[in-house]
């Protein structure tokens, strides 16, 4: 005899609401793997392109930095800032970098992951003098790693690749410091009574993280409107994909600093493989536009080529990894709440303004170099060949390091 | 969970407050000083440690116990491998 299994008594709007619910787990708390935001980063970097210009961080921080100097009257010693800088909520850079950091802030929290943590001393000094490093590479290359490396790869400007072997030893040197200071000059670690509190908080704020999360990314897709209201609706649209942009790197942990570093620390090569891969991406869809005409074809070709991307790749490659960050992945660990990372952005925003206005105004600049456009010296015919070889041998380095671990740093 | 809470480490790692990539490092020191089949205990407050240390142990060939919250950081088990 058959038993009649008892079937269970459900609603439609419990299956509906189950299915919602499901639906919120794979989006928010699932861990997302490295490839899908590596694909996800390469088709927005070609929405931002088309919508404004290509993808960079670096002059956002410089507007921040920016305001100090004219608002306090700093510039003036060192004369620049004659005009007032745009307001940062107007600059396109800077809304886009808000948008990353709330972007990021908002899957924090959704994730309930968003905490805020104090770091020893000298974490805090090491933050603030990578971030300068970072800044004075950025202005010698004429971008940070994403603008510098990763868009200028993507846009076909020279520069980049300059930078990469930069951004390469200047990891491995970085690195070398931070096994040095583990064996010679450890930081300690305070000895912190994990916090208890006394009486239950009146706000269980894991409870209401998720909803603050939830109306942040409300907000911010509300930007197009805002800012149209304005008249200003491209930068409305900068604050949208800055949103999207911090959303898929903190969901993936999609940290460009690891694509140069991991691979002389531990042999591990995930993100070189999710940056080939967003590269590809980014790329192909590059040149539809500028074979197209869609945007200039110059736009996006104006790192240093070639001593400024490589000098500038070796000084912010040893800097970020000092301070634990890149310019993109600072900027989603801040709104994840890394304190550290908050003074790397302060090291950043102060000393980029003023190193950019040093080789942009003196001999210096035109000595590191001018953007050069791959295209202009092998065509259209050669510029694919040369990508794809380029892409293979990384990749094929990558795994022989992987397996090898030739390259990577002993102790 | 209850078993886990039950293992007792050979070494402690307190990595709090440092953020990526020092946790790596130590622990891919202090994994050298230990033996086979013996545990290393992390404390880490950084939010990548959740995904990096399982990574870091499966490329280095060593085994990943898991990870449990505590108040004010988490904590990581590793068994070194052969």
């Amino acid at each position: 005899m058959k038993e009649v299994l008892p079937l269970e008594k459900t609603s439609l709007a419990s299956d509906i609401w189950q299915e919602i619910k499901n639906g919120y787990n794979f989006i928010f708390i699932k861990d997302m793997p490295l490839w899908v935001a590596g694909i996800a980063l390469g088709i927005l970097a070609i929405f931002i392109f088309l919508w404004r210009y290509p993808w960079g961080i670096s002059s956002g921080y410089g507007n921040w930095g920016d305001q100090l100097y004219y608002y306090a009257g700093l510039g003036k010693w060192i004369g620049f800032n004659k005009t007032p800088p745009l307001t940062p909520w107007f600059h396109p850079v800077s809304v886009m970098n808000f948008g990353m950091i709330f972007g990021a802030m908002g899957a924090a929290m959704m994730k309930g992951q968003f905490s805020t943590y104090r770091a020893p001393g000298r974490e805090y000094v090491k933050g603030f003098i990578g971030g300068a490093l970072m800044g004075v590479g950025s202005s010698f290359a004429n971008g940070c790693i994403e603008g510098g490396f990763y868009t200028a790869v993507g846009v076909y400007s020279l520069g980049g690749f300059m930078m990469m072997i930069g951004l390469a030893l200047g990891a491995i040197l970085g690195v070398k410091y931070l096994i040095w200071e583990m064996l010679n000059w450890p930081v300690k670690i305070p000895n912190q009574k994990p916090l208890e509190c006394k009486k239950t908080p009146i706000i269980n704020w894991c409870k209401v993280y998720p909803y603050i999360g939830a109306g942040i990314y409300l907000l911010i897709c509300l930007s197009f409107y805002i800012y149209s209201a304005f008249n200003k609706t491209v930068i409305g649209g900068m604050a949208f994909f800055g949103l999207l942009v911090g959303f898929f790197m903190q969901r993936a942990r999609f940290c460009l600093q690891r694509t140069f570093r991991n691979p002389f620390m531990t042999g591990d090569y995930e993100m070189v493989k999710a940056v080939i891969l967003s590269l590809i991406i980014y790329s192909a869809g590059s040149a539809v536009i500028k074979y197209g005409f869609f945007q200039p074809t110059s736009n996006g070709v104006d790192h240093r080529f070639w001593l400024g991307s490589l000098l500038g790749g070796c000084i912010f490659g040893f800097g970020m990894v000092i301070a634990g960050a890149c310019a993109s992945s600072g900027l989603w660990r801040a709104g994840e709440g890394n304190t550290k990372v908050w003074v790397a952005i302060v090291g950043f925003a102060t000393v980029y303004p003023i190193t950019k206005h040093a080789v942009s105004s003196t001999a210096l600049g035109p000595f590191l170099g001018k953007g050069i456009y791959t295209v202009d010296i092998f065509g259209w015919t050669w510029t694919p060949v040369l990508y794809i070889g380029f892409f293979l041998l990384w990749y094929l380095l990558a795994v022989y390091n992987s397996k090898t671990e030739k390259f990577v740093i002993t102790f | 969970m209850n078993d886990f809470e039950n293992i007792k480490a050979d070494l402690l790692v307190d990595c709090r407050g440092l953020s990526c990539p020092m946790p790596i490092l130590r622990v891919k020191k202090e994994l050298k000083s230990l033996k086979k089949g013996q545990i290393i205990e992390l404390w880490s407050t950084d939010p990548g440690s959740k995904k990096d240390m399982p990574d870091f142990a499966k490329k280095q060939g060593d085994e990943f116990l898991g990870y449990v919250d505590e108040a004010g950081y988490t904590k990581y088990l590793i068994k070194k491998g052969g």
